[in-house]
């Protein structure tokens, strides 16, 4: 592993380029649709419901051509957590101690009750994660932009600046690499006249230490690199008028079939 | 004005006395000083210069990003100081930065090209169209959906190009757009811009390659904010000593031409491409020598000591990730003792990947790398030890300064490692090594420094260490010519000193002058170690590694097989001299 490779903490570049029904869809529809779906997963009540919902989960990963190894993985980092959540979720959570009672010490009692809750627990977040998931897998950071747009241009009517905004997210998004691409150099600058950075500091003041004189020099080129793309920008006729888009966003026949489908989705798993 | 008879071409661009100065306190110097120019439809233009002589402020006028305090520009008649008429300026002018990569707005190749169509109003479909259009002309069609940081050097210009093509513009601009390529990669640049030019673009274009410069139809020398040479590159280009005067040097083909003019005869007018002085080279009929069997043996220092060893080396960056790529693989490689090695290869091959091993920033993930008695593999050898033994000056250092003032970004080092004597004395004495001054230059600030300077900073910052090896990843890149010629004067003096040095470039005369090894890179991996004279006269083995000789070897080549009497294995002009003066007098036909 390698020291300087920030790049790998940016959350992005998960986006995988094949060719599915799911990646066709509108950016807008399927942004909608997932807001849908992880709202009703946050709040579902019942076992069935959550347990529906993660079988929709499964059949959107096959849908999308996801690989399955790719998807399970996402679940794995967080699994552990997840893990003792539910355990401790079935030892201690304050619902009633219904008979039949299964087993008891002291004042922990374990009933049916009790192991139905941490098996919401479970479901509910794996649901969570694999819905999240196929979004970022299914959506570029370029369909996000553009769904944004789309979504948000009633706003406009309320002298919301969302082009400019849209246009931020759009360059911060362009940026987040690049600024940890100009974190690595100037680590690696420092690192190679002397600066230490073998030791992977255990306190928290170390590692501010070790991050403190990065953030001088960070700020400098990115402000520098601001510049110049301001520069750019304006030498393409950025503020000119009022802009068009490259992709025309038109709602087909399916992406109101993805809309029904994730209201009855979130209906089913509400209420089931 | 229909039937009207024009006798002189309207200009596209008109400068007329332009005076400009940056805004701030701090710059009390006019920039450019009453400078006038035409530019004409379908010119081609090259603009040279030393830095700081007012090339890019010149280029960002040209499209109204910055406007002038004195004198006026315009553009089809369009006047870039009134603000309603700047956006009809910008349609027809496109400009295409230094960093290609900081002008990149999208997080598609795709959309970023539709930035500029975007900008306008156009329509979808005429949205559409238009970058189709711009993204094969480049020839980026099948790389339309990746990400920009995923994009080579060569890939990402050709992308801002295709950006700039997107506004169809009349003209474009290039501010030293070549900076970050290879050689091939650069002429691939230069030939987009002839074909553009051809189909009846206007282009203007800065460069310090002079080689590059003779390419245009036009070259325009600016010097102090005023042009002071305007015509066609034989024009411009006649003697050394009239291009000097504004800190430039001739092409190489005409400078080699001047130096070897006792022996090969005076050629007017001079050549100034590469193959037109290889064609013209003269006949040999004086008597045939031993010398032409023989190789000229390398007189250069290499000690016996096998300093740096890696031994099947490999490196993959962002392991376990989508962005996982494999960098070097089974690389061996040897530097010795008190010599010059130089790495060579395309962008991409590796060169950068493995000096950051050999200065233990990067640790062998396979295979292994010994510096001196350190195994690098060994993760208890602390970086810090062998950054004392080992400096890395990297490429574009001045991107990476952190100091605020020379002095304190040249103490950084010592001040990291501790050191006995004062610091004052020991970033005198790194100063004095590559010819700065300690008095003048301690503090002044880094940033206000010009491209010569800062890499001299650089270069002391690192030595400040006193180093026992000296990593250099392309130390020349983007100097100007008086700046390059500096750098490679203080190299040299390192290198007799005993420096052993590791030089990555893409300048093979600056390899040919240095070093005494090389070592050509290809897909991570050296395909060929050897002499520098071994090396530079396998031309075959050069070629699969998309390298090309230097012109001085191309030219003692051709001479040996026009009969000249000379060896193989010459690399240097003086070495060339050396041979010449062996060969018997009058000898050329």
């Amino acid at each position: 592993m390698n020291r300087f490779e920030f790049m790998r903490n940016i959350p992005i570049g998960q986006y995988l380029p094949v060719d599915s029904v799911l990646h066709r869809l509108d950016p807008r529809a399927r942004l909608l649709a997932v807001v849908l779906v992880v709202m009703a997963l946050t709040f579902a009540p019942g076992l069935w419901g959550l347990t529906l919902g993660l079988a929709a989960a499964l059949v959107c990963l096959w849908l999308g051509k996801i690989p399955f190894k790719y998807a399970l993985r996402a679940l794995l980092a967080p699994l552990p957590f997840l893990l003792i959540l539910a355990v401790l979720q079935v030892l201690w959570n304050a619902g009633p101690d219904d008979p039949p009672v299964l087993w008891s010490w002291g004042r922990l009692v374990l009933t049916p009750h009790d192991f139905r809750f941490g098996l919401a627990l479970l479901l509910r977040f794996c649901g969570l994660i694999l819905f999240l998931g196929i979004m970022s897998y299914t959506t570029s950071t370029t369909q996000m932009t553009q769904g944004l747009n789309g979504l948000l241009k009633p706003l406009r009517v309320l002298r919301i600046p969302v082009d400019d905004f849209v246009m931020m997210v759009q360059i911060t998004l362009r940026f987040l690499p690049l600024l940890a691409l100009s974190a690595e150099r100037i680590a690696k600058a420092q690192a190679a006249r002397g600066a230490d950075w073998d030791s992977r500091p255990g306190s928290f003041f170390a590692r501010i230490r070790q991050i403190v004189p990065m953030l001088v020099p960070l700020f400098m080129t990115s402000l520098h690199r601001a510049e110049n793309l301001a520069l750019a920008m304006d030498a393409r006729a950025y503020g000119s008028g009022p802009r068009s888009t490259l992709a025309e966003l038109k709602m087909q026949p399916r992406d109101w079939v993805c809309l029904i489908v994730a209201g009855l989705l979130a209906a089913g798993i509400l209420f089931l | 004005m229909h039937g009207f008879i024009i006798d002189k071409m309207e200009p596209l661009i008109l400068l007329d006395n332009v005076t400009f100065r940056y805004p701030g306190e701090e710059n009390t110097r006019d920039v450019l000083r009453g400078l006038s120019l035409e530019i004409l439809p379908g010119d081609m233009v090259a603009v040279v210069g030393s830095n700081g002589s007012g090339k890019t402020t010149m280029l960002r006028l040209m499209n109204g990003l910055l406007v002038p305090q004195g004198g006026r520009v315009l553009v089809n008649g369009l006047d870039t100081s009134r603000k309603d008429q700047l956006m009809a300026i910008r349609r027809q002018v496109g400009l295409v930065f230094q960093h290609p990569e900081d002008q990149i707005v999208a997080t598609t190749v795709d959309e970023d090209v539709a930035f500029g169509p975007e900008n306008l109003g156009l329509s979808s479909a005429e949205i559409r169209a238009r970058v189709d259009q711009a993204l094969k002309a480049v020839g980026m069609e099948e790389h339309a959906q990746r990400s920009p940081h995923m994009l080579s050097g060569g890939q990402t210009q050709r992308l801002a190009l295709a950006g700039v093509l997107a506004m169809r513009p009349q003209v474009v601009l290039f501010d030293e757009a070549t900076t970050m390529l290879d050689p091939a990669g650069r002429l691939m640049a230069i030939r987009e811009m002839l074909r553009l030019n051809q189909e009846g673009m206007t282009v203007v274009f800065i460069t310090h390659h002079m080689e590059e410069a003779v390419m245009a139809s036009r070259v325009v020398v600016l010097h102090e904010g005023k042009v002071a040479e305007d015509g066609s590159p034989a024009e411009v280009f006649t003697d050394a000593k009239r291009v000097g005067k504004y800190g430039l040097g001739l092409p190489r083909p005409a400078r080699l031409a001047e130096r070897f003019q006792e022996w090969l005869g005076v050629m007017t007018p001079r050549p100034l491409h590469p193959q037109e002085w290889l064609d013209r080279l003269p006949v040999y009929n004086g008597e045939m020598g031993e010398a032409a069997h023989s190789s000229v043996g390398s007189p250069r220092i290499v000690g016996d000591e096998a300093l740096i060893e890696v031994r099947g080396l490999e490196h993959t960056y962002l392991v376990d990730t989508p962005l996982a790529h494999l960098a070097l693989q089974d690389l061996n490689m040897t530097a010795m003792s008190g010599g010059t090695l130089g790495l060579l290869g395309r962008t991409g091959s590796g060169k950068s990947t493995l000096l950051q091993h050999l200065n233990g920033l990067l640790r062998p993930q396979k295979g292994s790398v010994r510096v001196g008695p350190h195994q690098l593999a060994d993760l208890d050898v602390p970086t810090k030890t062998v950054a004392k033994m080992v400096g890395l000056v990297f490429q574009n250092p001045e991107m990476q300064f952190f100091e605020q003032y020379v002095g304190d970004e040249i103490s950084y080092g010592p001040r990291q490692i501790g050191i006995e004597e004062t610091l004052a004395e020991r970033v005198r004495w790194a100063m004095e090594l590559v010819g700065l001054d300690f008095e003048a230059f301690k503090d002044r600030l880094v940033f206000a420094l010009s491209g010569g300077e800062k890499r001299k900073v650089a270069l002391a910052a690192t030595l400040a260490l006193r180093p026992q090896v000296l990593l250099l990843d392309e130390p020349t890149a983007g100097l100007d010519p008086a700046a390059h010629l500096e750098v490679l004067g203080r190299l040299a003096g390192l290198q007799a000193e005993g420096m052993t040095t590791v030089l990555s470039s893409h300048r093979m005369n600056d390899l040919a002058a240095l070093a005494s090894r090389l070592a050509v890179f290809e897909h991570g991996t050296v395909i060929r170690e050897g002499p520098v004279g071994e090396v530079f006269w396998d031309f075959k083995g050069l070629a699969e590694a998309g390298l090309e000789p230097p012109l001085v070897v191309r030219t003692a080549s051709r001479l040996r097989e026009r009969g000249w009497p000379i060896p193989k294995g010459i690399v240097t002009p003086d070495e060339l001299a050396d041979a010449l003066r062996a060969c018997s007098p009058g000898g050329a036909q």
